[in-house]
């Protein structure tokens, strides 16, 4: 649905001066946690701009934005519907995130990152459960 | 013939994919509308009919479980088939949303076609 082809695993670091769009939604079921993704700045409108069927010019911060959050929902979605759970899970609604909210820091958990075609894309998820990570690590 | 479609997703982004990936499929689509949450969804559902309901689950105001409650408690609106369009794909969630009287269900991501054949399949479109 993104139109994205990854182009390899990288090593997930925090970009160093990178500009990125930073997504954090956390889950309620079992197991709890939270799930952020991060998307340089360039890659997020680019993939925005596919999603939607738009110019990359004319889209707004805004859009892309709402493009990023709804990527983040799906992958979270995703992995956790792959974890055996007594109780349905529920998403909160993602958000983007600021600097200052802790949008460039690794905040343990699993951390995954892949390079795109023009960036790169990180995904950090924290749980309850140490052992959902594994689950998580081999989803993503 | 062409069909009336409401699509419930408080995402914009989301709601402009699933429109655009319902034109792009082919299916044949006469007027899409759009709302943010179960709440709008009815609100709209007064004054327009539409042949097909497209609905999240996770939505403020109003979530798709309780507009699903809604459209079945109302006899008017239990005709409208919905769709459920969801990235939780456990049976749990899938069977809870039957229950409620989805008719389709549809994880993300997904295909076009995936899309088109629910659509059609819900509303006993003819193959071609």
């Amino acid at each position: 649905m993104f139109f994205v082809c990854p182009l390899g695993e990288a090593e997930p670091a925090p970009e160093d001066g990178a500009p990125a769009i930073v997504a954090r939604l956390a889950f309620e079921g079992e197991p709890s946690g939270s799930l952020t993704l991060r998307l340089t700045e360039q890659a997020a409108h680019s993939i925005a701009a596919d999603f939607l069927g738009e110019d990359e010019e004319s889209l707004t911060g805004q859009r892309t934005g709402e493009v990023v959050c709804e990527m983040a929902n799906m992958i979270c979605g995703s992995v956790l519907s792959r974890v055996e759970s007594l109780t349905a899970f529920r998403l909160a609604e993602p958000r983007i995130l600021t600097i200052g909210e802790g949008a460039g820091e690794h905040q343990g958990g699993v951390a995954l990152a892949v390079d795109l075609p023009n960036g790169r894309l990180t995904l950090l998820m924290n749980t309850e459960r140490p052992e959902c990570l594994e689950i998580a690590e081999s989803t993503c | 013939m062409a069909y009336r479609v409401l699509i419930v997703d408080d995402s914009p982004a989301m709601r402009a994919f699933v429109h655009r990936v319902i034109e792009l499929s082919g299916f044949d689509l006469s007027a899409c509308f759009e709302a943010s949450n179960g709440e709008e969804a009815l609100a709209l559902l007064r004054s327009e009919w539409v042949d097909a309901i497209l609905t999240d689950v996770n939505m403020p105001h109003m979530d798709g479980q309780e507009f699903l409650r809604r459209l079945a408690g109302d006899q008017m609106l239990r005709s409208i088939p919905a769709i459920v369009i969801s990235t939780d794909s456990t049976r749990h969630r899938m069977e809870s949303m039957a229950s409620l009287g989805a008719r389709g269900y549809i994880t993300k991501p997904f295909l076009p076609e995936a899309l088109r054949a629910e659509l059609e399949r819900t509303l006993g479109v003819p193959c071609d």
